[in-house]
């Protein structure tokens, strides 16, 4: 049996454990422990929830307006994993700079990323956004209208991502990816990519954006692009969104090509 | 040819191979010095046929010309070749005699004179080689070249004739003779005899000869800055190096030739002996390899704590040679075996379990009652035939380790001082940061990148600091947060000194109660709870520490200073606690010091009474009764201390760092996020803490190797385990610190520490000492007063009486005091006067950089100069230029004007340009290099090794390049 003065001096690598992880246990308790708690309360899923606040906050037809309901409720009320504020200034920037013709979104989740990305597109563009799970899409579907995107403009494809992408070409008529968006399970990075390379519809100048490559983090995905030397990369940092201390990156990747 | 020069030139060649990217049209340009003298002396000769020499010179510029210069050349060779193979049959009979003749006068000197001669023979092969040799022997081609660009013209006997008109001044007095002789004949000649011999050679082949040395020469000083590939450069450089080896001895001038030679010869094997001897030391050193490795991976922050490492033990390694050697041995060879006295037995009431690992383990039982502890050693004045002096011994060991270590650690201090020393840190922050922050040492491009990064934050933070400083908003926020942080550190502070002292007193009642009742975790307690404290509290400090928001290195400062704090606390509890225990046991001795009077009493009264005539009864040493013996106390707990140290440190590496690193390596491949860049990730190297750990533990041998001898011989084993499992842990289950600091700033923060430890761990040695009184019945200073009276009884009796006279006249406060005073005085003079140097150096220092500014404003001009002529010199002539508008010849005659004016230059200052003053040389060569971008490039590189600005060399030739390539368009 322990004295409790032992016990006792430990105290202070519990306490340097608790201040130094503080924002990954307040991650904890926001993204797990309320949403489990909430779900069990009101009985809806969590997107159901985040919908409802940005319905009855946003005003229809102004996807500035939903993106800040969305901000909102991820910062006061839960917590949702999207590509968030910060990081998605860089996509802006990114987006706006590139002006992309053909783009496609692998993980819509609520349709937060595709208005970003949508209202930030040119005249003429096309944005194929991916999503696996039904209740997502129908969500993210809802969004997306709610925000004034039309068929012409959006077209979400309700379908994992690694069906998709080997039909995209026939499906689609799709010649080349201008701009492809990655916010999906971390896992599927890899393979992804993989695929799309394997497709040929990265043309020389095809700029791949990856979201979460740090935190959660893809290490593989990480790896691959820094041995394989198709792509020109570099990783911005940020924070993880809605969080101030947990470090988090995108990875851009601009394909060059075969040599 | 001056011999340090040579010996520089050796020496020079280690270094000499980096690579440093520069314009890549210096390809013609190498032996210029040399071509620079021949030219001089051409120039007198053939400077009106300018039209011709510029065709020829162009040639020598373009690739192509140089190619077709080649194969005439090999032309040329082969007719030579031929010649001579004709005549040498007519000759050798007269070479024979000559060659006869010179055995005859120089018997002496027979040997070298051959050892000479073979040499000469392959000069004339491998001159005729040369044409096919291609990279090494470009600087005899070019020299060549312009021999055979003569000779294309006026035939090769004229040409000789010139040369020897010209060069008669380098001619040897031995080679006048032949002068007179026609000039085909000597051509002949000069084949043949060659072969044989050295100092019949020809003022022509010898100038020859001393000029290709010298080409060779300034190309292996030029070779860094040449624009090759690296494998080139090698082979360029060994190339030449042979070349020298080969010819440099045959270059004394007349008689002192030979002597001359043998001297480059034997300095060469000296160097050379040199050069193997110390790569022998390097690889002597301990661990040497292993912890340039380590720097290598990790920067030298992590370096210098395994460079401290190895300092340490080296230390430990002399203490322990001292207290093994002078104490442990001889008292363990000549004193009283175990068993003849109490004090070497182990207690009949512990018997029984004296060798049980547990007890052992505590360091109780047999290791107890062994020369590892102070109780163990007997009073006896001198032991064995060799009459040592056990008692005396023992007090000098203890006083003469703490004294050395107090020499090394302040020689060590002044010496740090020494190379970082100067150097102010505020100004020019920004140019030390881009020119200095890289650390060469590192082969990881892992810890590169992160060295990368950390040179780039360390921009932006300075960046930031310039403009924070500029302007102060958030000062209050900040200063708040500073306090709070210093005040939660304190409450810290106060907790953990709580915290010990509460466990030392509860283990003080349990050692009252007897340590039999309780469990191992309470006997242990107060070791734990230490050590703990002693790893958790810095973790808390570092975390605290990031309200604070300093600098970096700030904030290291602060983090060492907290631990400081930690630890000294920590251990000062623990001495006060062990202060009171030994007041308890002195008690306790006074109480068994009564009995046992008493009982010596009964034990006689029993004989007196039972039979007065029979012998004194033998009581076994086993039973007699015996004091607590706190000295062995002490020892015993300082050794138990360092015990349990050792154990944590090792147990948290193991689990820390390898079974995290391995957890997060193989648990990665199935985990929901990244293991390794995201939350627990590898640990790094933890330097401060580590550092000071290994101080406080040398502060713990330091206080506890009276009491116990045997602690320096556990802390060697301890730090030679530490280096190797360390040198490992670091090896395999760290990364680079995401901020690669460099050591050399807080090296002597480190040394000041361990001086103060030093200080405050024999300041309670010290007092136990002097002021209690040594136990009644254990240890070398038993029955005495104080321990010191050692030295009294040592001075009275084993020296003549007038030394102790002397020294009790020594220690009477009259002679004291003064002499305390002239020591004050001087250190108070040394420190005026080192100050006095100290400013003295930094009067240099600015003056120094005034030279410097001033050299580069001077070297601007002369550059300007230098363009503006040329400006005039293409304006001039224009028509011409126009006419011949491409490239080469055009260069050509721009170095032709470089060569004229060089030779102008020189001809005052003396005909060895390469011994000149550094600077006048510098000054001199730069408008040839302006003038003529493609050639003289290298003409100061050797020269200009004294130069005091290095960045000047490297600015002008690229500046100059501009002019002339402006001036080329």
């Amino acid at each position: 049996m322990a004295s409790p003065a032992i016990a006792l001096a430990f105290l202070p690598l519990l306490l340097t454990l608790l201040i130094r992880y503080r924002f990954y246990f307040v991650l904890f308790y926001r993204a797990v422990l309320l949403r489990v708690w909430r779900d069990c309360r009101t009985g809806l899923s969590r997107e159901e929830r985040c919908f409802q606040y940005v319905l009855t906050n946003a005003t229809p037809g102004d996807p500035e307006s939903i993106l800040d309901g969305f901000d909102s409720w991820c910062t006061k009320k839960e917590f949702i994993s999207h590509i968030g504020p910060k990081k998605g200034k860089i996509l802006d920037r990114l987006l706006s700079e590139h002006s992309p013709l053909t783009v496609l979104e692998l993980g819509a989740h609520c349709g937060y990323s595709t208005v970003r990305i949508a209202r930030a597109l040119p005249l003429g563009a096309r944005l194929f956004s991916v999503e696996m799970d039904q209740k997502n899409a129908a969500i993210a579907e809802k969004v997306i209208r709610l925000a004034g995107f039309d068929e012409a403009l959006v077209e979400l494809i309700v379908c994992p991502s690694d069906e998709v992408i080997p039909r995209l070409r026939a499906d689609f008529d799709l010649e080349k990816l201008d701009f492809v968006f990655m916010d999906h399970w971390k896992k599927c990075y890899l393979p992804d990519l993989q695929m799309l390379e394997g497709s040929g519809l990265l043309g020389k100048g095809s700029m791949i954006l990856a979201d979460n490559v740090l935190f959660p983090g893809a290490p593989n995905f990480l790896r691959y692009i820094r041995r394989c030397g198709l792509y020109e990369w570099r990783v911005h940092r940020a924070t993880l969104e809605y969080s101030k201390g947990i470090r988090d990156g995108m990875a851009e990747l601009v394909y060059q090509g075969t040599k | 040819m001056p011999k340090d020069h040579l010996i520089t030139s050796e020496n020079d060649i280690g270094i000499e191979l980096e690579d440093s990217g520069e314009g890549c049209d210096t390809r013609n340009g190498k032996p210029t010095s040399g071509r620079k003298r021949r030219r001089r002396r051409e120039s007198k000769k053939e400077r009106k046929k300018d039209e011709g020499r510029g065709s020829r010179n162009a040639q020598h510029a373009v690739d192509s010309g140089e190619r077709t210069e080649k194969e005439r050349q090999r032309k040329r060779r082969k007719d030579r070749e031929e010649k001579a193979e004709h005549v040498q049959s007519l000759d050798k009979s007269k070479v024979n005699s000559r060659d006869f003749a010179a055995k005859n006068k120089k018997n002496l000197k027979n040997e070298k004179t051959r050892s000479k001669g073979i040499p000469k023979r392959e000069v004339e092969e491998g001159e005729a080689k040369q044409p096919q040799r291609k990279g090494c022997a470009k600087a005899e081609e070019n020299e060549q070249d312009t021999c055979e660009r003569a000779g294309k013209k006026k035939g090769k006997k004229k040409k000789h004739r010139k040369k020897v008109e010209t060069s008669s001044e380098h001619e040897s007095s031995e080679d006048g003779d032949k002068e007179g002789e026609g000039e085909d004949e000597e051509v002949e000649e000069e084949e043949v005899e060659k072969e044989v011999r050295p100092e019949t050679l020809t003022p022509e082949e010898l100038e020859k000869l001393k000029e290709a040395v010298d080409d060779k020469k300034k190309l292996i000083q030029a070779l860094r800055v040449k624009p090759w590939p690296m494998k080139k450069k090698h082979s360029t450089l060994r190339e030449s190096q042979e070349f020298l080896e080969k010819y440099e001895g045959a270059l004394g001038k007349g008689k002192g030739r030979k002597l001359y030679a043998y001297k480059v010869m034997m300095n060469k094997k000296w160097m050379k002996f040199k050069r193997d001897f110390e790569n022998f030391t390097t690889a002597c050193i301990p661990w040497e390899m292993k912890i340039k490795e380590i720097e290598s991976h990790f920067g030298s922050s992590v370096a210098s704590y395994f460079i401290f490492l190895r300092w340490m033990y080296g230390i430990n390694m002399i203490l322990f040679g001292l207290t093994f050697g002078l104490v442990m041995v001889p008292e363990a060879l000549m004193g009283r075996p175990y068993g003849s006295m109490p004090r070497k037995t182990v207690p009949r009431a512990e018997e029984t379990n004296a060798m049980d690992f547990a007890v052992l383990w505590d360091f109780g039982g047999y290791a107890q009652y062994s020369v590892l502890f102070y109780g163990y050693y007997n009073s006896q004045r001198a032991i064995g035939w060799l009459k040592f002096r056990m008692p005396l011994s023992y007090f000098l060991v203890g006083v003469g380790t703490v004294a050395y270590s107090y020499m090394v650690v302040i020689r060590k201090m002044a010496r740090n001082a020494n190379e970082t020393g100067g150097g102010d840190e505020n100004s020019f922050n920004f140019s030390w940061k881009t020119f200095t922050s890289w650390d060469y040492l590192i082969g990881n491009p892992e810890t590169a990148d992160n060295k990368f990064a950390s040179i780039t934050t360390s921009f932006k933070e300075a960046i930031l600091e310039e403009q924070e400083s500029r302007k102060d908003d958030n000062i209050h926020l900040t200063r708040f947060l500073r306090v709070l942080a210093n005040f939660l550190v304190l409450c810290c502070l106060a907790g953990s000194g709580y915290l010990i002292y509460f466990v030392v007193r509860r283990s003080q009642k349990f050692a009252l109660e007897g340590f039999e009742n309780h469990t191992w975790w309470e006997r242990n307690e107060v070791n734990m709870v230490m050590s703990l404290l002693g790893m958790f509290c810095p973790m808390l400090f570092d975390v605290i520490s990031a309200l604070e928001n300093y600098h970096p290195r700030v904030a290291l400062q602060w983090q060492l200073g907290r631990i400081f704090a930690l630890f000294l606390g920590n251990l000062y509890t623990f001495i006060i606690a062990l202060m009171d225990e030994i007041n308890l046991k002195r008690k306790e001795e006074d109480v068994v010091q009564f009995n046992m009077t008493m009982w010596e009493a009964s034990l006689h009264n029993n004989t007196a009474s039972d039979n007065s005539t029979a012998p004194p009864l033998f009581t076994h040493p086993a039973d007699v009764p015996r004091g607590p013996c706190w000295e062995t106390m002490v020892g015993q707990e300082f050794v138990r201390l360092i015990i349990s140290d050792t154990m944590t440190t090792y147990i948290t590496l193991l689990i820390g760092d390898f079974l995290r690193a391995v957890l997060v390596r193989f648990l990665n491949y199935c985990w929901c996020w990244d293991l390794e860049a995201g939350f627990p990730s590898y640990s790094e190297f933890d330097v401060s803490g580590n550092v000071l750990g290994l101080i406080f533990n040398q502060g713990m041998i330091w206080m506890g190797a009276f009491y116990a001898p045997c602690l320096p011989a556990l802390n060697v084993l301890r730090l030679h385990v530490s280096m190797y499992l360390q040198c490992w842990a670091v090896m395999c289950c760290n990364v680079p610190q995401e901020r690669v600091f460099k050591a050399s700033g807080s090296n002597n923060f480190y040394m000041a520490m361990l001086l103060v430890i030093l200080f405050l761990s024999t300041l309670p040695a010290i007092y136990t000492i002097v002021t209690i009184p040594p136990s009644f019945d254990c240890g070398p200073f038993s029955g005495k007063a104080r321990m010191f009276d050692v030295i009294q009884e040592t001075l009275e009796s084993d020296f003549p009486a007038w030394i102790s006279k002397v020294f009790s006249y020594a220690a009477n406060p009259g002679l004291v005091l003064p002499f305390m005073l002239l020591m004050v005085l001087a250190i108070y003079y040394l420190q005026s006067t080192s100050k006095s140097y100290k400013e003295a150096n930094v009067e240099l220092k600015k003056k120094l950089q005034m030279q410097n500014e001033e050299n580069k404003k001077k070297n601007k001009r002369a550059a300007l100069k230098a363009a503006m002529e040329l400006e005039e010199a293409r304006k001039a002539p224009s028509p011409r230029v126009a006419e011949q508008s491409y490239n080469p010849s055009h260069q050509h005659r721009r170095h032709d004007m470089a060569d004229s004016r060089a030779g102008s230059f020189s001809s005052d200052q003396g005909r060895n340009g390469d011994d000149q003053a550094p600077f006048t040389d510098c000054r001199r060569s730069q408008p040839v290099k302006a003038s003529a971008s493609t050639r003289g490039r290298h003409a100061n590189q050797g020269a200009t090794a004294g130069y005091p600005a290095g960045h000047l060399r490297q600015s002008e030739p690229a500046k100059l390049q501009r002019v002339a390539s402006t001036q080329r368009r």
